[in-house]
């Protein structure tokens, strides 16, 4: 008689179970074996050994690239997203307006997002190179420069190029989920405060944002992951050269990994890595929550 | 209920069709680096005279398998740690490192399974290479040397001879720039971080230094050492180079050589054919790398290899063994390995084909002669992979205004510590 209720109860359940499998069998279960690793002793070839304990840990902390890539990662990972926050909004809002070739528009901006990391990083690095890239060439013909300029001078302006193409390859992302928290905001706000005299500014500070927050706060903390863990752009530009000068925390494990064998310590950088990425995309969703409660 | 079965039943069949198929030949995991465009069709494709490898390997040898893999050098490193780490490493290798797998207990000697008449074939001075405490590892499967490319107008436009000496290099190249300025780069350098050890030993292998002494201990803040890759560093400073040497790769140096806008770089031996593939035309003419004034010219030579992985729980050693001697000799055969090596324009690693290679290239016999004076890497010593990318890290260190002496002294330190 009371079969209902009970199907009821466990059928979402049901339903949920296939991506609990996937979640489990993808993320799960390859996140415990980082863990297992980053606590044991792995040969150079990859044999792994068995437990020791911390000194993974210790060693990935005593690399003496560590200091300077913590510092880069801190760099690419708050102006990427900082700006692409930015200029996103800016681009949304643009896009939300109302003029001829909007959908145009809007297609040209996803383009950049819906091309590989790996190929956009590349077109870049022949944009700038020194001898015959792209951009020295367009100058060059324009006559705004009379020799080629090397646009990668030092290792700092390589740096600031590499996170100009994060900015770049994110604002879509930043733009398109913001437009759809303004697209679904009701005109009858604006059209209030229009009515109580409010410019731009204020219909920005008070109707706008506020609206769009849930979307910002979701779009801020997958950023955060994502570019934290980009990869393709600074193993394609520089391979964190020289001297893992531009390298991030992820370029650096993997070469670590992978070029020097150094497996352990490897490992052990991607559990402080999950760390720290644990820590800030959950500080951020604490405050931003919190604001909303108040 | 009734589809359960079915599917029960066809999963029974399909098992016991490979248990069949086991038990009646024997398969090998065999992984092959691509080393150019026709390394793929070569042995999977059509690219060996309408057929290729695998299929005229099992042809010729019926009961062995080849499950051949072409693996990008860019990836072949990350897969087989992977499958070391999954008990699932392959029965042949392809690669250029072997002392960590040896050092691991991973492989097989080669006296194992290579038959003694093949073994005989083989460079002395290249299997020597591949010993670590009097037992061969692995064998070469073919090599590159390194040589002076100069683009033969420009030098002769500016009026200058192709340099010998450091010296004369330094002449050359201020004469390039005072008759250029900033268009043509007179000497291309790469410190980057994927092959800037070759850099390291142009400069100290023509100084008479090296990575290790007489005695083969690693010894790298030599004297002679420090001066070379100061005077590779100076040529940096001086304006003399490409501007970028820690991201710009041998392949960027020789597309600006291609293009004009370089008048001498160090290349491997298959530098003609890749400006040939890439439409470039340069009257290009090749020399000795520059030497330092009184010491030894050396030559930098580049070998890889092939191995075996042990498989304790192959139930016939013995039987395996002979496989891959089959695999091996068949790969070393005139009527194929002439074909693999001349495809991408390597260096042969073995006697038998030497006379083939040479008459349908006779510019191969001057080849020769420098790989016999090459030195090698030293990647037998299992901290390999350390001074490899310390070398590496010295030089982008120096580049960006580190003291030589100090970086080598600490990397020193570093290793034999």
């Amino acid at each position: 008689m009371n079969t209902i209720p009970i199907r009821h109860k466990w059928e979402p359940y049901l339903w949920l179970l296939p991506s609990l499998l996937l979640m489990s069998i993808f993320v799960v279960f390859p996140i415990g074996i980082v863990f297992k690793l980053s606590v044991s002793e792995i040969s150079k070839s990859g044999v792994v050994r068995g437990f020791i304990g911390l000194k993974n840990f210790r060693d990935a902390f005593r690399d003496p690239a560590f200091g300077t890539v913590m510092l880069n990662t801190a760099v690419w990972v708050v102006s990427v997203v900082g700006l692409s926050t930015l200029l996103g909004f800016i681009t949304a809002m643009a896009l939300n307006a109302k003029f001829f070739g909007r959908k145009v528009a809007r297609s040209i901006v996803v383009f950049p997002w819906a091309t590989s990391l790996v190929i956009q990083a590349s077109v870049w690095n022949y944009i700038i190179k020194g001898e015959y890239g792209n951009l020295n060439n367009i100058l060059l013909n324009l006559g705004v420069i009379k020799s080629a300029v090397n646009w990668r001078a030092t290792y700092q302006i390589e740096f600031a190029w590499e996170c100009g193409v994060g900015i770049f390859v994110t604002i879509p992302f930043v733009a398109f989920t913001v437009l759809a928290g303004l697209q679904s905001i009701d005109d009858a706000y604006y059209e209030a405060a229009t009515v109580d005299g409010a410019g731009f500014w204020k219909k920005l500070r008070h109707v706008t944002i506020p609206l769009v927050k849930p979307s910002l706060t979701v779009c801020t903390v997958l950023n955060i992951i994502y570019v934290f863990n980009s990869f393709p752009i600074i193993y394609t530009i520089t391979k964190g050269a020289p001297a893992n000068k531009t390298d991030t925390m992820v370029t650096l494990l993997y070469m670590r990994a992978f070029y020097d064998n150094q497996k352990g310590p490897a490992t052990a950088m991607s559990v402080i890595g999950f760390a720290i990425l644990c820590v800030c995309a959950g500080a951020y969703m604490m405050t931003t929550m919190r604001k909303e409660e108040a | 209920m009734k589809k359960i079965a079915a599917l029960i039943l066809v999963m029974l069949l399909a098992l016991g069709c490979v248990a069949f198929a086991e038990g009646d030949e024997i398969t090998l995991d065999v992984i092959i680096c691509q080393y150019g465009p026709n390394t793929q069709d070569w042995f999977l494709g059509t690219g060996m005279d309408g057929t290729n490898f695998v299929d005229k390997f099992e042809a010729e040898n019926p009961g062995i398998k080849l499950n051949l893999e072409v693996v990008s050098w860019n990836d072949v490193y990350t897969e087989v740690s992977t499958r070391i780490q999954n008990n699932n490493a392959p029965d042949i290798l392809n690669i250029d490192v072997f002392a960590n797998y040896a050092a691991d207990g991973l492989l097989l000697p080669v006296k194992d399974y290579c038959p003694d008449e093949l073994f005989e074939d083989f460079f002395p001075s290249f299997i020597a290479q591949s010993v670590i405490d009097d037992t061969v590892w692995a064998v070469p499967d073919l090599a590159s040397a390194r040589a002076l490319y100069v683009n033969k107008d420009i030098l002769d436009e500016v009026g200058v001879e192709i340099p010998t000496t450091w010296a004369e290099l330094e002449d050359a190249c201020q004469a390039i720039v005072d008759f250029y300025g900033g268009d043509v780069y007179p000497w291309g350098i790469d410190m980057t971080t994927d092959e800037g050890q070759a850099a390291f030993s142009y400069y100290v292998w023509n100084n008479d230094g090296g990575f290790v002494d007489a005695d083969g201990n690693v010894a790298l803040n030599s004297d002679k050492n420090v001066e070379a890759i100061e005077f590779a560093i100076g040529l940096v400073n001086k304006g003399f180079t490409n501007p970028n040497p820690a991201t710009q790769t041998r392949y960027d140096l020789q597309d600006m050589f291609g293009a004009g806008k370089l008048a001498m770089v160090i290349a491997p031996n298959q530098l003609p054919s890749y400006l040939a593939d890439k439409g470039y035309e340069v009257n290009w003419e090749t020399a000795a790398l520059p030497v330092n004034e009184g010491a030894t010219p050396g030559a930098t030579g580049v070998m890889d290899r092939v191995m075996a992985f042990k498989d304790d729980e192959y139930p016939d050693q013995a039987a395996r063994n002979e496989a891959i001697g089959k695999f091996l000799t068949f790969f070393y055969a005139p009527e194929n390995y002439v074909g693999w090596v001349s495809m991408e324009g390597f260096l042969p690693a073995v006697n038998s084909s030497v006379a083939a290679l040479v008459e349908a290239d006779p510019s191969f016999e001057a080849w020769l002669a420098v790989l016999d004076s090459c030195q090698f890497y030293p990647t037998a010593l299992d901290n390999w992979d350390a001074i490899k990318q310390g070398v590496i890290d010295v030089e982008q260190q120096a580049l960006t205004g580190g003291d030589v002496k100090t970086l080598l002294d600490d990397l020193q330190a570093k290793i034999a510590g």
